[in-house]
């Protein structure tokens, strides 16, 4: 692994999602420059190659100049959600190999009879126990019988498995066997993916950590195949610099870690938009977001608070569109490692419009997805879609999007909402303003989940939108939830590849520790930090000052789930204990209305992050134009109480510093922004938009 | 509602259910005991002010249609003395329009202007409330006041202003006062998360619109409900199933029930159900009610809001003093077995109706083990929920693995029972052939084994399906029954799945638990040979079982011999 040194030469950022590769330039002075292009699924490198190769010669820049290469990817998920990962085997402790099938039994859907679980990443026949046991504080129970582990061996050697997975229960408290075991297997299985639990996951509740380890296991070797070959292909193309991605916590990470541990990064693409949002945010003075992400086919929300980004390790992959995955369990894998907390709901620009039996207008979760979309696409979707509703409305150009690229056929629009309209005796532009909101109704859900669900007021947020129809929505969805100021980035439409260009690299590690916050506590809590910290550090590799945080989480004795405390990093003291406890009673309270007094708090794991900031400008300084900026007006429909108004098109350099009064659109190759009448926006000097809504709500 | 905008109703649909949701949430997270928090055997709702249910938490159904009878008797014992800063508490089956003494309600009025907005409600299962029995869910209880504390609906809070000597009384009638009041203090804060919500509905668009929007869609829900039940062919559908019984000689309980479905109405009939019975599995007719709604629900489309509208075109008769509408003094506490039975009872006559919407009978709700005793000076009481298995449908095996369709529940994991109690568990998982034959095979049964680490421990169980295995559909075979051991150093020996009499275990002893297999649907010879090979090679079914129900033959090399297995189904297909 090469060491961290500053940079100097240009950074480019590639973020693949199931329709589109998307790219983002940063210059060593701060200029940004973007590309979207189809996805290559049957070979996804192409894409990153063939567009880097773009970009860079059209800003003249000679490919050995590459600094690094940023990367986020839907891989893993993909290998997951298709069932193509590594044929995987799991080793168990005697009489618990169905505990990954058994899973937390709990469904994630009420009343379906019909209901069919996902299928387990291992089958049965492929799920192998072992006489062995260990107990809650570490004793050996039964001790592990090496000769029948070298059978078992043997045994798997002859059979096609590519990835092995092994957990037994309570190897967080003793890993002995776990690691007698994989030693044995290393040697009669060289060249097989292993993933050990007490590597991967540490920490108590068998399930979660029996499916983080499968799922590791499962993704392994299709996660080691495309970045050894995504490295070998930019290589080949005289890419120069190294290969970074994305994990889903909101760090970067070399990928030859990530190679050993691909389980961190099953959600790079969602992660890597709020961290740039948290970023790009605080630097325009903006440190408390709520992220506003609004694409295709779902939208998500993120909350950031104090510029820091929230993780859970409550996260599901392949679950599909969910709420609230603490509530909606057993849809997906189990997969208990920092996640940034993203809440996702099935509302998007292809989301499609229906009328159901009781007479309502519905808006999703079903979509037009990108082919054959919504029906002005002119692609053979006649059902009509939140975009052919904004398209009606006059908030997405009635020609073409993104920069001329997207043909659009505005009459096929109003056929398909002319339809529902009819049917349900209303007004068409009334129903496709209806539409509007009811999208923008679901998507208030997402962005409670993340801030009213935890105790957080979304009034004391900025709205920080980007994705495709970001900037479309957000202004009626903050008004909704009482919010005032809008944030909408330069590059909102490839905001993940350009967040990619402003993450930290980072590494983390986590201790599993059960125990009272009391008086023996100093001690201990300085001697497993100042361990964690040597962990961290020994992987990071560097000669540069490297920013570590220590964080603790803790519950009340008795309860299931704990909440996350910063740890003042120092000498560890009584003092220091007085105040986990006050952060931890402050965030109770703040999170359920509540503390409960003298009642005794356990520390349940211990977390230490190192950082290093990106090699390269911090902020945007400018961003390089690709279309001829919009200009005339055109119809748009803010709701009954304006009608129809002659709205000006502007283009974002159009706008200043200084306040411009709505209505506007402001049209760019990646999205478009909608200022809605009473609002205001402008122009900051990191080149972001800032709306701004009238107290109590524009309409 | 003609007059309402239909748009406007989505978007308070997506309010109250974001408002039920986010109740249980910061329920599960606050909560102490491993039943709440681990399990989730709890329920909230938001309600309008006349109590009826506006939206659920994603918890559990069995719970939820009660809400509305247990409303209604809190605003009429309290009417005209309701004010801002209530909280009310109330379990008792009686007193309260309970469930049983464990399910303890905390509600809060919400109020907007000091008028009398909503309520925020919630169920949750604790732990102890007291009793014969650690758990309080003793079978072998003859009445009520055997089975712990009762509460009529009581003031915990009044305006503002917390009972201290209500929360004293709790406190010493439990066995295990920190989790019991840690729980309370749980349903508190998802109460209060109730009041927030609501109140922010409020202030965007006003208390009437709120009030219309939520009558609306009560009538939404029923429309959509009436639409639902018309699909269903007009017919009177009867089934009849089991409870085995209680204690070590049982008498079969018998279950009764005629659906008649005419246009858009269901008419539940459960006359011919047996009468109440000397001990604990009486159903209060609130929680019958609410099982035959949970039921008919899960035909419906997914669709339909889970509010009190949809209840409106079910009518459930039930005879005074029956099994299902037990009255004073009754004992309930383990009646969780009989709103699963109703559950089941009422998918096996839908089955006749709407073959292709319901499943073969699964394992019959959870399994409710209870420990309790001492260990180094303090009290501890576990129970849990085990679950469970489906039958299988008309297009896939049954399930293995998943809650009753009754009780969205969770299992507690073994890591941290073991750290938590004098415990170890030393089995938990599927049982080879023990799902249901058939064209689509029923879930496989599950097992779990719990060695006890410490001397002089109580132990109860609530279980079933031992004499009465869960029924396959169309030709499709029962699955296994269910069993109970206790092994010790003077051998093993069988348990009843009801026992009425407590039973002391010592360190070293262990409970075995095999739970029912869920019934097949269609005939095993229809089932392609490839998909009972694949069940071979993952333990699910064994060669015998494969040659002797579903008539396919291996070679020595496992594969499929096709002559033999087509002779071999020939023969049975005659035998038969």
């Amino acid at each position: 692994m090469a060491e961290h040194e500053p940079a100097i030469g240009y950074r480019f950022a590639a973020d693949i999602g199931g329709t589109f590769t998307d790219i983002a330039c940063l210059s060593p002075d701060g200029v940004l420059a973007t590309r979207k292009l189809p996805s290559t699924p049957e070979d996804y490198a192409r894409a990153i190659v063939d567009g880097i190769g773009a970009l860079a010669a059209e800003l003249g820049i000679g490919l050995d100049r590459l600094e690094e290469v940023l990367h986020a990817s839907t891989i893993a998920t993909n290998a997951i959600l298709e069932g193509k990962g590594a044929r995987t085997a799991l080793i168990t402790t005697r009489g618990f190999r169905d505990v990954l099938e058994l899973r937390r039994i709990r469904v994630p859907r009420l009343y379906e009879p019909l209901y069919e679980k996902p299928a387990p990443l291992v089958p049965r026949r492929h799920r192998f126990e072992l006489a062995e046991r260990m107990g809650p504080a570490g004793e050996t129970l039964i001790p592990l019988d090496l000769d029948e582990v070298r059978a078992l061996a043997a045994r798997l050697a002859e059979a096609e498995i590519e990835a092995v997975a092994v957990c037994f229960l309570h190897s967080y408290a003793n890993s002995g066997h776990e690691r007698a075991v994989a030693e044995i297997l290393r040697e009669a299985l060289p060249g097989r993916f292993l993933s050990i639990s007490c590597d991967v996951l540490p920490e108590i509740r068998e399930y979660e950590r029996t499916s983080t380890t499968v799922v590791n296991a499962y993704i392994g070797p299709v996660v080691a195949d495309y970045l050894c070959s995504l490295q070998q292909r930019l290589g080949e193309a005289g890419i120069a610099g190294r290969l970074l991605m994305m994990q889903s916590s909101g760090g970067t990470l070399d990928v030859a870690q990530v190679i050993a541990r691909p389980a961190t990064v099953v959600e790079s693409g969602p992660a890597a938009g709020v961290v740039g949002a948290a970023r790009l945010g605080g630097r325009s003075g903006h440190g408390d977001l709520i992220t506003f992400d609004m694409g295709g086919t779902t939208a998500k929300a993120s909350l950031v608070e104090g510029g820091d980004v929230v993780a859970t390790d409550e996260y599901e992959v392949g679950g599909g569109i969910s709420l609230n995955s603490r509530m909606v369990k057993g849809g997906g894998y189990a997969l208990k490692l920092p996640v940034i907390d993203v809440s996702e709901v099935g509302a998007g620009g292809g989301s499609i419009v229906r009328i159901d039996a009781g007479g309502a207008l519905k808006v999703g979760p079903d979509s037009a997805g990108a082919s054959p979309g919504p029906a002005c696409y002119g692609a053979g979707g006649t059902e009509a879609t939140v975009t052919d509703a904004n398209v009606v409305l006059g908030y997405l150009n009635p020609d073409a999007l993104a920069g001329g690229s997207v043909p659009i056929d505005a009459s096929l629009s109003r056929a398909a909402l002319g339809r529902i309209a009819d049917a349900l005796g209303r007004d068409l532009l009334d129903v496709a303003h209806g539409v509007h909101r009811l999208a923008n109704a679901t998507m208030m859900r997402a962005v409670k989940a993340v801030s009213t669900y935890r105790g957080r007021d979304p009034r004391d947020f900025t709205l920080f939108a980007f994705g495709g129809n970001g900037g479309v929505h957000a202004a009626a969805l903050a008004a909704e939830l009482g919010m005032t100021h809008i944030l909408v980035p330069p590059g909102a439409g490839v905001f993940s590849a350009v967040g990619l260009l402003f993450a930290d690299f980072e590494v983390s590690h986590t201790l599993a520790w059960r125990h009272p916050l009391g008086a023996d506590a100093p001690a201990l809590l300085a001697g497993h930090l100042a361990a964690l910290e040597e962990k961290v550090l020994a992987e990071m590799r560097t000669h540069e000052p490297v920013r570590l945080r220590w964080r603790a989480d803790l519950r009340y004795r008795g309860q299931g789930f704990e909440l996350p405390v910063a740890i003042p990093r120092g000498p560890v003291t009584e003092e220091t204990l007085a105040a986990i406890r006050a952060s931890f009673e402050a965030e109770h309270i703040r999170s359920y209305g509540h503390a409960l007094g003298n009642h005794r708090v356990d520390f349940v794991s211990l977390r230490v992050t190192g950082t290093l900031p990106p090699r390269g400008p911090s902020g945007i300084a400018g961003v390089r134009q690709s279309i001829a900026p919009a200009a005339g007006d055109r119809p748009v429909y803010f709701g009954a109480g304006h009608g129809l108004i002659a709205t000006p098109l502007i283009g974002r350099t159009a706008l200043d510093g200084v306040a411009r009064a709505g209505p506007f659109v402001i049209e760019e190759y990646e999205g478009t922004t909608l200022v809605p009448p009473g609002a205001t926006a402008a122009r900051d000097a990191d080149d972001n938009i800032v709306i701004r809504l009238p107290d109590g709500g524009a309409s | 509602m003609t007059q309402l905008d239909p748009i406007l109703m989505e978007v308070f649909k997506n309010g109250f259910e974001a408002i039920a949701d986010e109740m249980a949430l910061i329920l599960m997270r606050t909560a102490h005991s491993p039943i709440v928090r681990d399990a989730m055997d709890f329920s909230t709702a938001l309600c309008d002010p006349s109590g009826q249910t506006l939206a659920q938490g994603l918890t559990t159904p069995m719970h939820l249609g009660s809400f509305y009878d247990a409303m209604r008797h809190l605003i009429a014992q309290y009417d005209g003395d309701i004010a801002p800063g209530d909280l009310f508490i109330g379990n008792d089956p009686y007193l309260a329009s309970g469930q049983h003494l464990p399910d303890v309600y905390v509600i809060k009025p919400i109020f907007a202007a000091d008028r009398l907005a909503g309520w925020a409600a919630t169920i949750a299962h604790h732990v102890d409330v007291g009793g014969l029995v650690p758990g309080s869910n003793s079978i072998g209880a003859t009445e009520i006041h055997q089975e712990g504390l009762r509460l009529p609906f009581m003031k915990l809070e009044e305006k503002g202003v917390r009972n201290r000597t209500l929360m004293t009384v709790i406190a010493a009638n439990v066995r295990v006062p920190d989790q019991v009041l840690g729980d309370i203090q749980g349903q508190i804060a998802a109460t209060r998360a109730g009041e927030i919500g609501l109140d922010a509905l409020v202030r965007r668009y006003g208390a009437d619109t709120v009030a219309a929007y939520g009558e609306a869609l009560q009538d939404y829900s029923e429309r959509l409900a009436r639409a639902a039940i018309r699909e269903i062919p007009d017919g009177v559908y009867r089934f009849t199933d089991h409870i085995d019984g209680l204690g070590e000689s049982p008498e079969p309980i018998r279950f009764e029930v005629a659906l008649t479905v005419s246009g858009d109405e269901v008419v539940a009939d459960w006359t011919g159900t047996s009468p109440q019975v000397k001990g604990g599995i009486n159903a209060p007719l609130s929680f019958c009610k609410s099982n035959v709604y949970a039921a008919l629900r899960s035909v419906m489309s997914a669709d339909v809001p889970n509010c009190h509208g949809y209840t409106r075109p079910i009518t459930v008769i039930a005879p005074e003093g029956s099994l299902v509408n037990a009255v004073y003094p009754a004992p309930c506490g383990a009646r969780g077995i009989t709103g699963y039975r109703i559950v089941d009872c009422v998918f096996g006559a839908l089955a006749e109706a709407v073959p292709d919407k319901v499943a073969a009978d699964g394992a019959g709700g959870s399994t409710l083990p209870s420990f309790g005793g001492r260990v180094d000076g303090e009290t501890f009481v576990f129970s849990e929920c085990i679950m469970g298995t489906w039958g299988a449908t008309s297009t896939h095996d049954g399930q293995d693995g998943v809650p009753h369709m009754a009780s969205n529940q969770a299992n507690v994991p073994v890591e941290m029972i073991e750290a938590d109690y004098p415990i170890r568990i030393e089995r938990y998982g599927f049982v080879t052939d023990s799902g249901g034959a058939g064209e689509h095979r029923g879930g496989l049964g599950l097992a779990r084994d719990y060695r006890l680490l410490a001397d002089d421990v109580y132990f109860g169980v609530r279980s079933d399906k031992a004499d009465h295995p869960p029924h396959g559909l169309f030709g499709g075979r029962p699955g296994a029954p269910a069993v109970n051991r206790i092994a010790s150093a003077g051998g093993e020996r069988r348990v009843p799945t009801l026992p009425t009499e407590p039973i002391t275990l010592g360190r070293g002893d262990v409970f075995r638990h095999v739970m029912a297999g869920g019934g097949g649907y269609g005939d095993p010879l229809d089932r392609p040979a490839e998909r009972v090979l694949d069940d071979i090679l993952d333990d699910r079914v064994s060669i015998e079982q494969a040659h002797e129900a579903y008539g396919v033959v291996l070679t020595a090399g496992l594969s499929i011999d096709h002559t033999a297995t087509i002779a071999r189904r020939a023969a049975l297909r005659g035998a038969s």
